[in-house]
């Protein structure tokens, strides 16, 4: 009972975080020098179009009616249309979210083995030549600051190895073997950027786990070290791996802009960033929504899984 | 482990000042040894490559690379360490406040960095600077107030939890009975023993500061051309990747050698201090 109480608060907190996120993002694109009718008539507008742009448009409504109005709109899935095209900001955001989710599976799926094979390693060679290594690597990794590994990785394989496209363009009208050719690049840079940050945790998860009482007991009774380390270390060193997994998987939403600017990827970054630059309120509202959303969702779902994977934990409450 | 004397410096904080000091070194002299001035135009063969005359090569408007990128060093410096600072002032006495003082005034400052830190950091950089007039605010100022503004509500966080710990000992218990103003519980009692994982945070976040600072400027969000911001030349010069790849990696190779050498000392510093890096989003 505790525990269920427990998890119902950490989802009613979620969502409450949520709607001042949301009135947040409200208030800030409000507060613009100028607002959204004076910026589609463009510079010094006839003052009675105006007068009649804003009733049009709800703009001589006072400030938290028209929260309302928004944020019952974007529960039943409608943010409203785009300042630029006039389309629907909803059926956009739908392509791109859905291109940068693909874009994150891939990433994840190159991800988990390059973060946990060299932590292996590393752990196995604890304080050797190796581990130090490639803890040397994965720091300076770290600290290429992400456009430039994009960068790096674009010239390292169009140029010198020409396996990949130069733009990472995906149409509706590709293959599937087309759209994983044309992300796979910008996937791996990604997963080489949460990995580098994931390896560090686990390795020193797993160097703990095997120093534990039932590791050396297995390892005297003649376990060998494969069955060792997966079957016995992994499932107990997984916990602060996969808080740091679900962290890397917010950063797809709202981190990776830099990367998809430099491959041209048409995902979920680039649409913020154009919307920004063009100052369309309504898909800016919606994007920045979705970045938080995904953020806080990221947290809650790290919560609620390691309280699932840690029985431990479920008797404190 | 921590404080004894006759133990050598650590390798990673000896190399990160070296690589710290190169940097430093450049910004003060950079505008003084560049071979010519960061807008000159025709200094030789546009879109030529790396050459002796031409390190980091030419670009398209003729303008000598390496010499943009040494003008440029003071500002990103001066836009990173400056945001940095400051957002470290306001959220470090923010948290350190908020920790002792507890109660109603606590529950509200951290709910609200809750909702700062909710949308990440990139993005609420990427907002403010859109959304501010800078017919009102110049750009300079602006760059370095949004790095303040997304810092501070994650040091003040990361700065509460630490002064908690501390708070229920029995000097900041006397210090209180005696009649001392929060501000000063906070300055006086709590900030010198928190003061090893504060530096520690100011370190990390002083390693993304450039980064930031050039992702804004990369994304057409960081000050106006043709300012030798590190960021911008390298979008100027995106187009040349496969032309003269070294337009672009030069002053890469200048922002990850700044970046390489802050993640060292950070590393330097914590273990000298013997605590463990904590990184954060």
């Amino acid at each position: 009972m505790i525990l269920l109480r427990f998890v119902l608060l950490r989802i009613l907190g979620g969502i409450a975080l949520l709607l001042a996120v949301s009135a947040l993002i409200f208030l800030m694109t409000d507060v613009l020098p100028g607002d959204v009718a004076s910026r589609i008539l463009g510079r010094n507008p006839d003052p009675e179009r105006l007068a009649i742009l804003r009733a049009e448009l709800g703009l001589d409504q006072p400030l938290g009616l028209r929260y309302l109005q928004w944020i019952t709109g974007v529960l039943r899935g409608d943010f409203g249309n785009s300042l630029i095209s006039g389309q629907p900001v909803a059926e956009t955001l739908g392509r791109r979210v859905l291109n940068s989710v693909f874009l994150g599976a891939l990433a994840l799926a190159i991800y988990v083995p390059l973060a946990v094979l060299p932590a292996i390693l590393q752990a196995v060679n604890r304080d050797r030549p190796l581990d130090h290594a490639i803890s040397a690597l994965s720091l300076a990794i770290l600290s290429i600051p992400d456009f430039l590994l994009a960068t790096l990785i674009l010239i390292g394989f169009v140029v010198l190895m020409p396996l990949a496209p130069a733009r990472s363009i995906v149409e509706a009208s590709s293959t599937w073997g087309q759209a994983l050719h044309a992300m796979i690049l910008p996937a791996t840079t990604i997963a080489l950027v949460m990995a580098t940050y994931a390896m560090r945790y686990l390795r020193d998860s797993l160097i703990e786990v095997l120093q534990t009482d039932y590791i050396r007991m297995a390892r005297l009774n003649g376990t060998p070290q494969r069955v060792l380390i997966w079957r016995h270390a992994m499932p107990n060193a997984l916990v602060p791996f996969l808080n740091v997994t679900a962290l890397n998987l917010t950063y797809l939403f709202g981190g990776v802009v830099v990367i998809e600017q430099v491959f041209s990827f048409p995902g979920f970054g680039a649409l913020m960033v154009g919307a920004l630059l063009q100052l369309d309120v309504p898909m800016i509202q919606a994007t920045v929504l979705i970045a938080a959303a995904v953020y806080i969702l990221g947290n809650l779902a790290v919560d609620l899984a390691t309280l699932a994977l840690n029985p431990r934990l479920r008797h404190v409450g | 482990m921590s404080g004894n004397p006759r133990a050598p410096l650590p390798v990673s904080l000896v190399l990160g000042m070296v690589l710290c000091g190169s940097i430093l070194m450049i910004a003060l002299t950079g505008p003084w040894i560049a071979p010519y001035g960061p807008t000159q135009l025709g200094t030789g063969t546009p879109l030529s490559g790396a050459s002796l005359a031409h390190p980091f090569g030419v670009d398209q408007l003729g303008r000598d690379v390496f010499s943009r990128v040494l003008h440029g060093t003071w500002l990103v410096l001066l836009l990173s360490l400056s945001g940095t600072v400051l957002g470290f002032l306001a959220g470090g006495i923010l948290g350190l406040v908020s920790g002792q003082r507890g109660g109603w005034f606590d529950w509200l400052v951290m709910r609200g960095c809750e909702v700062l830190i909710s949308i990440p950091i990139l993005v609420t950089a990427l907002l403010v600077v859109a959304l501010v007039d800078t017919q009102t605010i110049a750009p300079l100022p602006l760059i370095i107030g949004v790095i303040g503004f997304v810092y501070a509500p994650r040091i003040a966080r990361m700065a509460r939890s630490a002064a908690i710990e501390v708070a229920t000992r029995d000097y900041v218990t006397a210090a209180r009975l005696r009649g001392d103003s929060g501000l000063r519980i906070a300055m006086v009692e709590i900030l010198p023993n928190v003061s090893g994982i504060l530096l520690v945070e100011l370190a990390l976040r002083a390693a993304y500061a450039p980064v930031l600072v050039a992702s804004l400027g990369f994304l057409g969000f960081g000050l106006r051309p043709p300012t030798p911001e590190w960021g911008m030349i390298i979008a100027e010069n995106r187009g040349l990747i496969f032309i003269a790849p070294i337009t672009v990696l030069g002053p890469g190779l200048m922002l990850a050698t700044l970046v390489v050498g802050i993640n060292l000392l950070t590393e330097g510093i914590a273990r000298v201090i013997g605590r463990s890096v904590v990184r954060t989003t």
